[in-house]
């Protein structure tokens, strides 16, 4: 119990310590002390308001939300599917996010302002139709029928995406940038059209948690308990596609953290047991993001690097350690 | 109707008296114990076959009944179906009078808990932590444990005996160790009939007598358990009532002493066999290479 | 005939035909290398347009898949090659036009290389800069053969750039960003985009970065910081999304204070011309004054 109580307090400082950096951060080197202030609404000039309430505050909103719903949605999936492997990517959402973000873009390039909404439709559909694939049929809604359905649907649009590419080759450098995941400090409006999703989809989670715990021990002992696990199986399906699609639709095609982080969580704490992982993983999930998105933002300022290999360069060493220790 | 007394007193064990087609009535002089589970012309298909043909099943409270039979009989089947794991095609299943159909599966959970026969073992899970799984199910969806459901997890830890190594990785333990671990988690049901599924199949001498052991004092101290078994022997030492279930149906039931008798083994499982009970050892004599005058089936 | 030519006559024939012969002999090193190429491919807009200024056609001309090119109308009905990664023009359709020259670009680097082992000619030219495409002119010119009117060509254009950068009242903040999204990727003065824009007038927004690219991804915190006065996108899109995409653009909340977004001065501009290098430098650095930075 220390351990696992260590392990969290550790990730909470962790989190609040990324919140702060992200705020304090930019590529404009601004006193931390007028942060603070213009966060509680003294002062400032226009630009650093600008700087501080419209870029950086939402931006850190952002990164925090997109990483704890990730890491929810890979934590849910392994849970409910019963494999280590499963992450969002593995229900289809990935693929389905990104060909619905470049039709938009090299087809519909006047549309851009519906790219998050295309994103995130897309990204939907992709996990119902593996979902209803999944169900049909015998053995409905078992591991493996997901899984080859989840790769059947992340190669039908990988391919679409890679056709659209190579039909407008001259418009891929604006679709490289969703590709390659990340954020943009583009104010509240994405998380202002997206935030539902967000909350349905935590909620999902929150309410699977004991189920989850449930299936692990089996689906006899889940259906003992009075659970049913085609029901909590579909419910995961829903909780993920609903929290990796919304993510995709702010901050792209962002992989690793749904796979990686709910296994940190378990080696470091030291146990599976969900009540534990999924809201650990949330908070680990968001200091994650929000470190890895600072760095990315501050260390070759005023470029914008991006930001999946930071959370590479922070997660794997730690991934690496625990693996050596637990195996 | 003249009672008939059980062969197994010499084990100390209330007398028992048996009403037509051998079944048991309760301890003498009180009222016979209510019917906890009552089945009827069960039929149960899977994949377009039919398993089950109309298999009949009757637990009363107080009563450790063994389900035996030749594989692919469909015992596992039957108590699959009476628990609402499966869904049975046709037949009737009634749980103290209400039907299957109409309970949801938290009142089922609080009238039987399952224990499968292997359940997976999940890594990074202790046996504290499973038996808090399974106490969860009698807790609203996000409420917290009290000190009360606490207790009752220690008290089904200490009942099953596994409150030795509650901090124990189930990955760590041994079959017989994880098999009792499977019965704390369905005690932490508090569910007045426990429903194990040839629960020593895979367990070595020493681990199953542990399990027999557990489950008599269980219902020697109160539950009712209903359990598919393997071992014939077994059957006999531990159960108060024997269901022979073969192709699908239930063919004979009653005081297992009586009901497994030369004849039946040689009908049912076409075997040159008989049990016998001496000194508190229960044994079955099997003519292993066959003999004459007993068809094979 | 030969009657009427004594001996003497035809001996000073023969010496005059062997002088003749000689001095042709003599004659053809001096006039340069092999005769000009004639059957000329231009994959690049700029290649082609170029050629059609020097009045030479091309028997064959390159178009992206889905681009935007403007080409001269001197190049109307000249065989149209569609291009495509990696390779640029389908090479069996390449070969069957016979070129001995292709004017290409490094994009298409694989098949450069499949062109040479196809024996013809491989020129690239990528200019970036309005220098650089005056100095590839000359040399387009140079190498068809036609010199002396490249050199001409070439002081008359850099006296309508200078005419055309003359006179700048103001010189305005310009933030010139690539891509149809809000992502502030920007042109640095080491780009086409750039070079005409700082030509025009416009002081670059950059931050303070240089790249060899010609392009990097800068933080909006310092497009704030430093308040461009003017917004220009160049995104890869159609004439007919412009309004949308002005409209998406002005509304980017993370600009709102600058005084481009307060003062409505978001442009789109799609028709390549700040994209790629272009013969008609002067045209465009016109339009970029009187459209977008209006000095």
């Amino acid at each position: 119990m220390l351990r696992r109580s260590l392990v969290l307090a550790a990730l909470l400082v962790a989190l609040v310590a990324a919140t702060v950096c992200s705020l304090a951060f930019g590529a404009v080197k601004l006193p931390f002390s007028e942060v603070v202030d213009i966060l509680f609404g003294n002062g400032g000039s226009e630009a650093q308001r600008q700087i501080v309430e419209t870029l950086r505050l939402p931006r850190t909103v952002e990164a925090l939300v997109v990483g704890a719903a990730l890491s929810v949605a890979g934590a849910v999936l392994q849970g409910a599917l019963g494999n280590p492997l499963a992450s969002p990517d593995v229900i289809g959402v990935t693929g389905g996010a990104g060909f619905g973000a470049i039709l938009i873009i090299i087809l519909l390039p006047g549309s851009i302002a519906l790219l998050p909404l295309a994103a995130l439709a897309f990204g939907l559909l992709a996990a119902a139709l593996v979902f209803v694939f999944a169900w049909s049929g015998r053995n409905r809604g078992s591991t493996g029928k997901v899984i080859l359905a989840g790769i059947a649907m992340l190669s039908l649009f990988t391919a679409g995406t890679t056709g659209l590419l190579a039909a407008f080759p001259e418009r891929a450098p604006s679709a490289i940038f969703f590709i390659a995941g990340g954020l943009t400090s583009s104010g509240w409006e994405e998380i202002e059209t997206i935030w539902p999703y967000f909350a349905v989809g935590f909620v999902f989670a929150l309410f699977l948690i004991r189920p989850l715990d449930r299936l692990a021990l089996g689906d006899d002992v889940a259906a003992s308990l009075g659970s049913r696990p085609q029901l909590i199986r579909l419910g995961a399906g829903i909780a993920a596609a609903l929290l990796a699609a919304a993510s995709a639709a702010i901050a792209g095609l962002l992989g690793f953290l749904g796979l990686v982080v709910p296994h940190v969580v378990r080696m470091a704490g030291g146990t599976s047991s969900n009540t534990y992982v999924i809201p650990v993983s949330a908070i680990g999930g968001a200091a994650l993001l929000a470190a890895g998105d600072t760095l990315a933002r501050t260390l070759r300022a005023p470029i914008e690097m991006p930001v999946g290999p930071f959370m590479v360069v922070l997660g794997v060493p730690l991934f690496l350690w625990l693996l050596r220790k637990a195996v | 109707m003249a009672p008939q007394a059980e062969e197994g007193g010499s084990r100390g064990r209330p007398q028992r008296t048996h009403g037509p087609m051998g079944v048991a009535e309760g301890p003498l002089g009180t009222p016979s114990a209510p019917a906890l589970l009552e089945a009827h012309g069960v039929e149960v298909e899977i994949g377009g076959t039919a398993i089950l043909r109309g298999a009949d099943l009757l637990v009363r409270s107080g009563e450790l009944v063994a389900i035996v039979g030749p594989n692919g009989a469909g015992k596992s089947t039957l108590v699959r179906a009476v628990s609402g794991l499966q869904r049975p095609s046709g037949g009737d299943v009634r749980w103290s009078g209400c039907p299957l159909g109409d309970l949801r599966g938290r009142e089922l959970a609080r009238l039987r808990a399952f224990v499968p026969q292997r359940m997976p073992v999940p890594a990074g899970i202790s046996v504290r932590e499973a038996v808090t799984i399974g106490r969860s199910s009698q807790l609203r969806p996000l409420s917290r444990l009290t000190g009360a459901d606490r207790d009752g997890v220690d008290a089904a830890m200490d009942r099953a005996g596994v409150g030795r190594f509650a901090a124990r990785a189930l990955t760590t333990l041994s079959g017989g160790e994880l098999q009792r671990v499977q019965v704390a988690i369905g005690l932490a049901q508090e569910a007045p009939l426990l429903i194990a599924d040839e629960p020593t199949s895979q367990l070595d001498l020493g681990a199953t007598i542990g399990v027999a052991t557990l489950l008599r004092e269980l219902v020697d101290g109160g539950l009712t358990a209903l359990v598919v078994v393997h071992d014939l022997a077994l059957a006999a030492a531990v159960a108060d009532r024997a269901v022979i279930v073969a192709e699908g149906r239930t063919v004979a039931t009653g005081i297992p002493a009586e009901v497994l008798s030369a004849e039946r083994l040689a009908q049912t499982w076409g075997a040159d066999a008989r049990l016998t009970e001496h000194d508190g050892r229960t044994a079955l004599h099997v003519a292993w290479l066959g003999s004459k005058g007993v068809r094979a089936p | 005939m030969t009657k009427r030519f004594g001996r003497g006559t035809r001996g000073r024939l023969s010496l005059l035909l062997v002088a003749a012969l000689i001095l042709t002999a003599l004659c053809l090193p001096a006039s340069g290398q092999a005769a000009p190429p004639q059957r000329i491919v231009a994959l690049t807009p700029f290649a082609a347009n170029t050629l059609a200024k020097l009045g030479v056609t091309p028997v064959g001309i390159g178009q992206t898949l889905g681009g935007n090119e403007r080409f001269s109308p001197k190049l109307k009905g000249v065989t149209v090659l569609p291009l495509s990664h990696p390779n640029g023009p389908n090479l069996e359709q390449l070969a069957s036009l016979n070129p001995d020259l292709v004017f290409s670009s490094k994009v298409w680097a694989k098949g450069n290389q499949a062109m040479e082992g196809l024996g013809m000619d491989v020129v690239l030219h990528d200019p970036r800069s309005i220098a650089g495409a005056l100095a590839d002119t000359f040399k387009i010119g140079t190498i068809v053969g036609h010199k002396h009117y490249a050199r001409d060509l070439l002081q008359s254009m850099r006296k309508q750039v200078e005419s055309a950068s003359k006179g700048t009242e103001e010189r305005p903040k310009v933030m010139l960003i690539l891509g149809v999204g809000r992502t502030p990727f920007t042109f640095l003065p080491n780009s086409w985009g750039g070079d005409i824009v700082s030509k025009a007038g416009g002081e670059l927004l950059t931050g303070g970065v240089t790249s060899n690219s010609g392009f990097e991804r800068i933080s909006d915190e310092v497009v704030v910081a430093e308040n461009p006065d003017v917004i220009i996108a160049v995104p890869h899109a159609n004439a007919d999304d412009i309004p949308s995409l002005t409209e998406y653009l002005q509304s980017n909340p993370a600009w709102a204070s600058t005084n481009a977004a307060k003062n409505g001065r978001v442009y789109v501009s799609v028709d390549n011309s700040l994209l790629q290098a272009g013969t008609d430098i002067a045209r465009t650095i016109r339009k970029v004054r009187s459209a977008y930075l209006k000095n």
